[in-house]
């Protein structure tokens, strides 16, 4: 196969996975509790900083998984308990107060670490050779671990115990506490379980972008791009928005520029709100 | 006499700053049953639902085994034995029959047996998921659950609504032996015959209070229909 064909394609490999797995928090969140976490992006950025953190302190980067997973539960825990559960019957209100909350997650960061772009080394900077093609094996893993953790969780959410539990509370969120169903726990579990999705793709990506406290807006602009075209019904919807704009937005950066990338999958966006509003899964 | 195993004094509550229901008491005792009636529209979910924690209460008290439920979520409501079937949306559309009855226990599936004997429809469909089946097939799977929990206290909110006759008096056989096991029995009923046949005490709710209540025995069909204004 052609080398440059190749490298493409692996592109859009990664564009879209890596994208499914912070949609598929923000998503899950969202199906669950009925609140968009407009700070999800922040998650991803605390990540990252994460990741910056302990290349500062000379450890090694998987350390910065557990550093970002006690960090975000503990922030999750508290947002849930703070701003979210108070909320929830009241979603205008959830979508400012979680505004707010990514302002102030900024702000925070910033005043911490400054405006400018950090960067964290890439643990593994050899490349493999990919059907003739030289592909970064840092992107190669992590694109590898992104497939496998959706469909890790897939699989869980359909076949565990918890995960039909979660699917009985969507569907019927009355009969679920009367059949007993903690579903305030398990409400809070699964922001927190969001939360940590969204810090695990921020450790793991850090190398790979410039690390700056505004980097979770691009991050919560394409999930919403994402859940657009998508719709917000199903896991086979939030995967082929993925693909959609992950893969629209790689080709198009590939062929043109990046800029271009953005703007062919904001009016595919627009397209999608204004032609059919639901996506191409609606919600039953 | 000893305390009833389940009662509500004064119970007052309904959406938001509306109220649909208002000072209700009554009491169920172990073993007993009473039935609640009223036409469409009465209240009688609503009460229900205030019951079993869906819904603030805005006044009154439920008590349940001796213990004030107030600030109780509708699942601990559940862990201390308080099971409960609505009226609508009895059962999870997107699970399987089986995944509805397997929920929340292990595959102990034996408690089901002689309920699953009973009904046999539900048996067929074990793979299906619970969203295709009919109205009344629903009724039957939310009973089934409910009635196979060992909760001591059940709470069926028009359980027989579109359920076939023979159904029906299926039913009404296991709520018998459920009263004989010691289980107290809260019933909304729309079906006077239904509700004769296995209640002890009947209230009856018109625009949100109770119009009328007291021992089954004492009350024929014709009063009971006087009072409800069918
Ligand atoms: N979710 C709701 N929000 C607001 N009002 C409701 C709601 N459900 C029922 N009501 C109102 O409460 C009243 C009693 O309804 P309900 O308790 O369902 O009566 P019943 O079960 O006796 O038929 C009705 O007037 C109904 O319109
Ligand atoms: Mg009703």
């Amino acid at each position: 196969m052609d080398p440059i064909l190749t490298t493409n394609i692996l592109n859009v490999v990664y564009e879209v996975s890596t994208l499914a797995v912070v949609v598929l928090g923000l998503a899950v969140v969202f199906g669950l509790l009925g609140v968009m976490n407009l700070a999800h992006g922040e998650f991803v950025m605390i990540g990252a900083y994460c990741a910056f953190f302990v290349q500062t302190q000379n450890l090694p980067f998987l350390a910065a998984v557990p550093v970002a997973l006690l960090v975000c539960i503990v922030l999750g825990l508290a947002v849930e308990r703070i701003l979210v559960r108070p909320l929830y019957a009241r979603p205008f209100d959830t979508l400012l107060a979680t505004w707010g909350l990514s302002m102030l997650l900024r702000e925070g960061v910033e005043a911490v670490y400054g405006r400018g772009f950090k960067s964290v080394a890439v643990p593994l900077t050899d490349s493999i050779d990919v059907l003739g093609a030289d592909y970064p094996s840092y992107r190669l893993l992590l694109a590898a671990v992104s497939i496998a953790l959706v469909a890790g969780l897939v699989w869980w959410f359909v076949r565990s115990a918890t995960g039909r539990r979660i699917r009985a509370v969507v569907n019927n969120p009355e009969l679920a506490g009367s059949v007993g169903i903690p579903v305030t726990a398990l409400a809070r579990n699964t922001f927190v379980f969001g939360c940590c999705l969204a810090a695990l793709s921020g450790v793991l990506l850090a190398p790979l972008m410039p690390v700056q406290p505004m980097l979770g807006l691009d991050f919560i602009l394409k999930s919403f791009f994402v859940l657009v075209v998508g719709g917000l019904g199903s896991l086979v919807g939030l995967i082929s928005g993925s693909g959609v704009i992950g893969g629209v937005e790689s080709i198009v950066s590939a062929f043109f520029d990046r800029t271009y990338g953005y703007t062919t999958v904001l009016i595919i966006a627009i397209l999608f709100l204004w032609l059919r509003p639901n996506g191409l899964f609606p919600r039953t | 006499m000893s305390a009833p195993l389940f009662s509500f004094a004064g119970v007052t509550g309904g959406y938001g700053a509306t109220t649909v229901v208002r000072a209700v008491d009554g009491e169920v005792a172990a073993g007993e049953a009473c039935c609640v009636l009223g036409r469409n529209g009465v209240g009688k979910t609503t009460l229900m639902r205030l019951l079993t924690g869906h819904l603030p209460l805005q006044s009154g008290a439920v008590t349940f085994g001796g213990r004030p439920m107030d600030g109780l979520a509708p699942d601990e409501r559940h862990g201390l034995g308080l099971i409960y079937c609505p009226q609508d949306r009895p059962v999870f559309d997107n699970l399987s029959v089986r995944e509805n009855l397997t929920l929340m226990a292990s595959a102990d599936a034996d408690r089901y047996a002689p309920l699953l004997a009973a009904f046999p429809i539900l048996e067929d469909r074990m793979a299906q998921s619970a969203g295709t089946l009919s109205g009344g097939e629903r009724k039957i799977l939310s009973f089934v659950r409910g009635a196979a929990e060992t909760g001591r206290l059940l709470l069926l909110d028009e359980p027989s609504e579109g359920v076939q006759q023979e159904n029906v008096e299926r039913m009404a056989a296991f709520l018998h032996e459920a009263k004989a096991a010691g289980r107290a029995l809260l019933i909304v009923e729309q079906n006077l015959a239904f509700a004769l046949e296995i209640a002890d005490r009947v209230i009856v709710m018109d625009h949100g209070e109770v119009v009328l209540a007291g021992n089954a025995a004492d009350m024929t069909e014709a009063t009971l229909a006087a009072h409800m204004h069918v």
